[in-house]
């Protein structure tokens, strides 16, 4: 099974207001990061920030689906992930209902499966880790 | 995150590899036995448990002329925290993007 992590807010400004702010090169260096985005499909981009840990501050997109207002889908891939990003807008009285959908983080299952088949059930982790699938679960994300 | 919490997450990247680490969930496992499954020559095979070892998801012991494996799952913990890193960083941008929201007429 592949994670997705899922987030939503709700944006008391019209769809179109958001659109702009999440489709514009320098908008979304405000809010995300400095990049060279296109609103185009095909078009290949960046994002760039302050490299941290292993991960080597890019990020390396490409735009696979446009839809005005509504709906952009990206690839979102890295030195250490290879991952999908797909936001949506929709009319919310004034406002807007905004969800940013992070998929594709494959390898984790596997990975859970094997705590929860037993192994390392010691230590700290015998203490962490039963709460975070806990947390997984409630959030219907396992 | 550390520096081995990413050897973890490339360590688990890769297909084959989670397959080996699935059959160490299972018990302890030759390095033939690993390779068995995957059609793959002992030296790729090698590669791909270096890699496992390396990032100390897999432990390996000598008994005789054989190396036998077995999983360490505690640093794959380490792969949670870091998928908890881009739960965090979601969280303030969309913040963010709510703030520049406000500011931008």
């Amino acid at each position: 099974m592949e994670r997705a992590l899922r987030f939503e807010a709700n944006y008391p400004h019209p769809p179109s207001k958001v659109w702009k702010v999440v489709t514009t090169r320098e908008h979304l260096a405000r809010w995300l990061m400095a990049n060279d985005f296109e609103p185009r499909v095909g078009h290949r981009f960046q994002f760039r920030a302050k490299p941290i840990g292993g991960w080597d501050g890019i990020v390396s997109c490409e735009v696979l689906e446009i839809v005005s207002e509504r709906r952009l889908v990206m690839t979102w891939s890295s030195n250490v992930i290879d991952t999908k990003l797909t936001i949506t807008l929709e009319p919310d009285g004034d406002g807007t209902r905004f969800t940013l959908v992070h998929s594709g983080f494959k390898g984790l299952k596997p990975v859970l499966t094997s705590y929860l088949l037993g192994m390392g059930w010691k230590g700290h982790v015998h203490k962490a880790i039963p709460a975070l699938v806990a947390q997984l679960q409630s959030e219907g994300r396992l | 995150m550390r520096a081995q919490t990413l050897d973890v997450f490339r360590a688990v990247s890769d297909p084959t590899r989670r397959e080996m680490l699935d059959l160490l969930r299972r018990g302890e496992r030759t390095a033939s036995e690993l390779a068995e499954p995957f059609d793959m020559s002992q030296p790729a095979a090698s590669q791909h448990l270096k890699v496992l070892r390396e990032a100390g998801v897999v432990r390996v012991r000598k008994d005789g002329r054989q190396r036998i494996y077995r999983l360490d799952p505690a640093p794959l913990r380490e792969v949670f925290e870091w998928s908890q890193y881009y739960e965090r960083f979601w969280k303030q941008r969309l913040a963010a993007l709510g703030r520049v929201l406000d500011e931008t007429t």
